[in-house]
């Protein structure tokens, strides 16, 4: 048969294909890069980064097509059925070879298969032929004329009666038109996004193998195809955990990154990774080219789709719950409330006399003061007993909680403040792009020559990111020395971004430009370095267990009691 | 021909040459993709002798995604929802498959109205209803049928339990009934308004006292 070779050839392609696209990639690496910012030379990872390996679909599907054809030679049976099994059992080889032998109809029925006996008309094609690649031979099982030769074939879905219909089924043999089993097919994939799709009889468990959903869908949708193919190389990659789909609308890239598939490595490590492109796919030539082309750089370890360097998932985890539950409201309650001297409920006087009772524990005690109301004695509405010991002590309890709330405060809005601040990167970005015509025009310097402004926004913008989540770190870290060092490095970081960022606002003169250029460029290896110090200098952190928390951080040690922050 | 369409007539006219199960398909205006269902309430249980109706919408897709169905007809059924008439069928979602058709559908509904699923309810107040008061919310059910689905009223509804009782078949709260009685409305007419509203859970806050008190007015 020559389907073998076939599927050969269909091999070399997608590899071709994917060296295609590699170098596309890496010419565009090599754009970004210029002459004047030599910081990141050399291959040598640093400590804050994570290796980590992009791969194309293509890649994907040659690993996808290695674990197949390992199964399919240990379990002895076709590929279409290892491919199946290997679905069904979210791609664990370990699990399935022993389930397999253990009893293999049992999973073959559970995966959907039914793998024909020897004798049965079924298996009288060479199992050769059921392949998963795409290829141009006919429909399996398909038949000119309907199973029962004296009625008309009547498709029980359209209805269709039409003489010589072509109808085709899957292994339980039932029938139904062509062109209802490639609707049936195209909505299942583009709708619902399946990749596992069950006969259409009601009830029948077999699944349609790649082969029959390729032929099935080759003449009327072919351009639903490789939605199917995607979905297969999204399913496998959601089943490892060391791949990671990139999470960038319209990416199709996979990153594989295995030092930081385990839970433990996440407590260590920030896996910052990229899957190489740019921007959005079919959008690089817009307008606002710099604004679109920004890298494609996510978190392996959580859904954060941005690089939170230097904190760690977990803790950024957490604020990220943390802000999303309080910032708000943080603000009101500090503003209008105050708290249940016994209870510590949070009450808001929304009228009436100074003579509280709380809600929750029928407290009593003085709005005023916060001593209990029962020292009061008869002088109502105005409190004069100030000087308390129990009004102090509520107080000094108020206070505490008070300042816990103001610390919390003080982080979120730094960190917002960045946040915010990336925001306006976008603004900052197009009148950039802007000054660089302009310099262009005034001055003698080439395109290559203003890019220096370029790099500067995209290194502030960068630094931004960083101290953003310092601010959740700090939020977090327990005091001492360590801390402080690290808010050390914040504070310079800071500075220096701070500095840089009034450089690029700037008016231009033309008289100005060769020493603005200097100062942006000398300002921008300055933040530069400021950065690698903040990250370096974390990564190490957390590679020693230098960092303490001042609260439970899972995988951590609980921390002192005295350390604690609340 | 449009596959859709060829398929849609054959439903309907394979529907309207079988008369023995009685179930209708008709036509709601011009287009064959809204339509609307008709069946007998199943013979034995809190629904029987009420005509149901339910609101069908054929989907571009159709017949490889599910037919759209609501109740129009108001049904008390925990797998129904008492407010839109929308129904939880596991057919009618991922359980759908092809060969189905809008007779069948609507068979599985009647079906469903014979064998309730408390556990996956779609009405949770109903489905709270029914599994602390099985005859509570039977009574309901049947008042429910008598009222919105044109039974015939061959159940004494209310005649034969006494005041408080009659509350805790209605499923309905005594504080809710005797705040509406100490306005001046005989107690079994309230109960009949509160019922009839659905006036428990959380319905309470979405209905207005006003609104109860125009209806007692009727």
């Amino acid at each position: 048969m020559s389907d073998v070779e076939y599927s050969d050839d269909d091999y070399y392609d997608d590899e071709d294909m994917y060296d295609g696209t590699q170098d596309d990639a890496d010419d565009d690496g090599m754009d970004m890069d210029n002459e004047d910012f030599q910081i990141d030379a050399g291959p040598k990872r640093k400590p804050y980064e994570t290796e980590h390996e992009s791969l194309s679909q293509a890649e994907v599907e040659r690993l996808m097509r290695r674990e197949i054809e390992q199964t399919r030679n240990i379990l002895g049976t076709d590929e279409s059925v290892a491919g199946l099994l290997l679905r069904h059992m979210s791609w664990n080889k370990e699990r399935l070879i022993e389930q397999y032998m253990d009893n293999p109809s049992k999973l073959t029925d559970a995966a959907g298969i039914t793998i024909p006996e020897p004798p049965s008309p079924a298996s009288a094609a060479p199992v050769r032929s059921r392949s998963s690649r795409p290829s141009s031979k006919p429909l399996p099982h398909k038949r000119p004329s309907p199973s029962k030769k004296d009625e008309p074939f009547v498709c029980p879905i359209c209805f269709d009666d039409a003489p010589g219909l072509e109808t085709s089924g899957l292994d339980c043999n039932h029938q139904y038109c062509i062109g209802c089993w490639t609707a049936y097919l195209s909505s299942k994939i583009r709708d619902e996004g399946e990749h596992f799709i069950r006969c259409m009889a009601e009830g029948c468990s077999i699944v349609a193998p790649d082969c029959f959903v390729h032929a099935s869908l080759l003449r009327d949708e072919p351009e639903t195809w490789p939605r199917f193919k995607e979905l297969l190389a999204r399913h496998y990659v959601s089943c490892n955990p060391s791949l990671k789909f990139c999470p960038h609308p319209g990416c199709t890239n996979t990153v594989s990154c295995p030092g930081a598939s385990s839970k433990s490595s996440l407590l260590s490590i920030v896996p910052t990774v990229s899957c190489g492109a740019r921007g959005i796919p079919g959008q690089e030539k817009g307008p606002d080219s710099i604004t679109v082309a920004r890298e494609h750089k996510f978190c392996f370890g959580c859904p954060i789709d941005s690089d939170h360097r230097p904190v760690i998932c977990n803790v950024a985890k957490m604020w990220m719950k943390k802000c999303a539950d309080d910032s708000e409201t943080a603000n009101w309650i500090k503003s209008n409330t105050k708290e249940c001297p016994k209870c510590n409920s949070t009450i808001e006087k929304n009228g009436g006399c100074n003579h509280m009772t709380c809600k929750k524990c029928k407290n009593e005690f003085c709005w005023v003061c916060m001593g209990p109301w029962s020292d009061h004695g008869t002088s109502w509405y105005s409190c004069n007993r100030y000087e308390e010991k129990a009004g102090i002590e509520a107080r000094d309890a108020q206070s505490r909680s008070r300042a816990s709330l103001e610390r919390y405060l003080h982080y979120y809005n730094r960190w917002a403040n960045h946040e915010q601040s990336a925001k306006l990167s976008l603004e900052l970005y197009k009148k950039t792009e802007k000054k660089m015509e302009e310099m262009q025009i005034t001055s003698s310097l080439t395109w290559i020559e203003v890019q220096f402004m370029k790099k500067a926004v995209e290194e502030a913008d960068k630094c931004r990111e960083t101290l953003k989540w310092t601010y959740a770190m700090a939020y977090y870290l327990c005091r001492g020395n360590h801390k402080e060092l690290f808010e050390d490095n914040q504070r310079d970081l800071e500075h220096a971004v701070e500095e840089l960022s009034e450089l690029l606002e700037q008016p231009i003169e033309s008289d100005t430009i060769p020493t603005l250029r200097q100062k942006v460029t000398d300002k921008t290896v300055y933040v530069s370095k400021r950065n690698e110090i903040v990250l370096d200098d974390t990564a190490n952190g957390f590679l020693e267990g230098r960092w303490k928390w001042n609260v439970h951080v899972d995988g951590f040690d609980d921390p002192d009691p005295a350390d604690l922050a609340f | 021909m449009d596959a859709r369409l060829r398929r849609v007539n054959k439903e309907i006219s394979d529907c309207k040459a079988d008369t023995s199960s009685g179930i209708q398909i008709e036509l709601i205006d011009d287009s064959p993709f809204h339509l609307l269902g008709t069946f007998p309430g199943p013979e034995g249980t809190a629904y029987e002798g009420g005509t149901f109706k339910v609101d069908i919408n054929i989907p571009d897709s159709y017949p490889f995604t599910p037919v759209k169905m609501k109740f129009i007809t108001k049904v008390y059924h925990p797998n129904v929802s008492s407010a839109s008439g929308a129904i939880c069928l596991d057919i009618l979602k991922d359980a759908w498959s092809p060969v189905l058709t809008l007779k069948s559908t609507l068979i599985s509904l009647q079906s469903l109205l014979c064998s309730p699923e408390p556990n996956d309810p779609q009405d949770a107040e109903v489905a709270k209803h029914y599994v602390t008061s099985k005859t509570g919310f039977e009574e309901t059910a049947r008042y429910w049928t008598k009222v919105y689905a044109g039974a015939k009223d061959n159940i004494g509804v209310g005649k034969t339990a006494g005041g408080e009782d009659q509350i805790a078949i209605a499923g309905l709260e005594k504080a809710h009934v005797d705040q509406f009685e100490a306005l001046g409305f005989p107690r079994e007419q309230v109960i009949d308004v509160l019922r009839r509203l659905n006036y428990r859970g959380k319905n309470v806050s979405q209905i207005s006292e006003d609104r109860i008190v125009e209806e007692l007015l009727k």
